[in-house]
């Protein structure tokens, strides 16, 4: 099954963004369109105007972080169900058991490389490879 | 390895009062420390600067000479620092690498924005794989580029030949403070 998808990244570093992006397409993940956020109030906005088939979030950002960005999303009827994956240097549980409680389906944990950033967007979308 | 196990059973033994052998205690943290923070560094070079580590090479060979250094300060349980520092060449290189350009493309902003990402995954994966610690929070990293480098963080320092040169990092940890 083959998707094109429209993916959201919000990291308040251009160069990940831009990494994220390499990734994503190294991955073999057909994409048709990219936003971009640097924080969460900005990908609130983009979410709020934009298709988004999957969000992929950095947690610290200034303006508005990763945490309150996931909790908003959920708290909103619109974005309920896009699928979140959290993509952090910081993969304690605490932290990974604070972003699925607010709704956050997935967690790539840095560094990550083509194949799990592959693997876990696949789960959360529910493609499966037969 | 089991991370949490193996770093439980150092702690307890580094808790424990040994008046006999306080510094074998200690000798044996830094040791572990460095373990772990040079298959954390080195699994982040290969993979998100798809940049192989050719050697160790002694950390302090860089003091004195021109490199791009990154510093953070990081809080929680346990809070601490962490410092990397990088020949110049290096530098250009991985930023180029992490960016998918050709080297003569990149800017020193990038570089500097590049190297900080590193500071900031290497300590992050580094603290991740700690065991024993309940929570921490990244400040901002800090990128220079200072003509004579000398080191701003005392703690267990590691150092890599990549291509192009070397690069270094160093981590602090202090256990005893909240």
């Amino acid at each position: 099954m083959t998707l094109a998808l429209q993916i959201l990244i919000v990291d308040d570093s251009p160069a990940m963004r831009t990494f994220i992006r390499r990734v994503v397409r190294l991955s073999g993940i057909e994409v048709d369109h990219y936003f971009e956020a640097e924080n969460g109030a900005e990908a609130l906005e983009q979410l709020a105007v934009n298709r988004v088939d999957a969000v992929l979030t950095d947690i610290n950002m200034p303006v508005m972080d990763g945490e309150e960005f996931v909790r908003r999303m959920r708290a909103n009827e619109a974005t309920q169900t896009t699928p979140v994956i959290v993509i952090s240097t910081d993969a304690t549980t605490n932290r990974i058991h604070t972003m699925q409680g607010l709704g956050a389906m997935g967690y790539l944990e840095k560094p990550f490389g083509p194949e799990r950033l592959r693997n876990e967007l696949d789960r959360v979308l529910g493609v499966n490879h037969e | 390895m089991n991370s949490i196990a193996y770093w439980e059973s150092i702690m307890n033994d580094t808790a424990a009062p040994d008046t006999a052998a306080p510094n074998m205690a200690a000798s044996n943290m830094d040791a572990l420390v460095g373990a772990l923070l040079y298959s954390c560094s080195e699994h982040v070079l290969e993979t998100m600067f798809f940049a192989p580590v050719l050697d160790e090479v002694d950390p302090a060979a860089s003091i004195g000479s021109t490199r791009v250094a990154s510093r953070l300060h990081f809080q929680g349980k346990p809070s601490g620092d962490f410092e990397i520092d990088a020949d110049p060449v290096v530098a250009r290189a991985l930023a180029a690498a992490f960016l998918g350009i050709d080297d003569c493309e990149v800017t020193d902003a990038q570089i500097d924005e590049v190297m900080a990402e590193f500071c900031n995954m290497t300590c992050g994966s580094a603290l991740s794989s700690l065991g024993r610690v309940q929570y921490f929070s990244l400040e901002a990293p800090q990128t220079s580029r200072p003509s004579e480098f000398t080191p701003e963080v005392t703690g267990v320092r590691r150092g890599f030949l990549l291509e192009g040169g070397t690069l270094s990092v160093c981590l602090r940890v202090d256990f005893d403070r909240g």
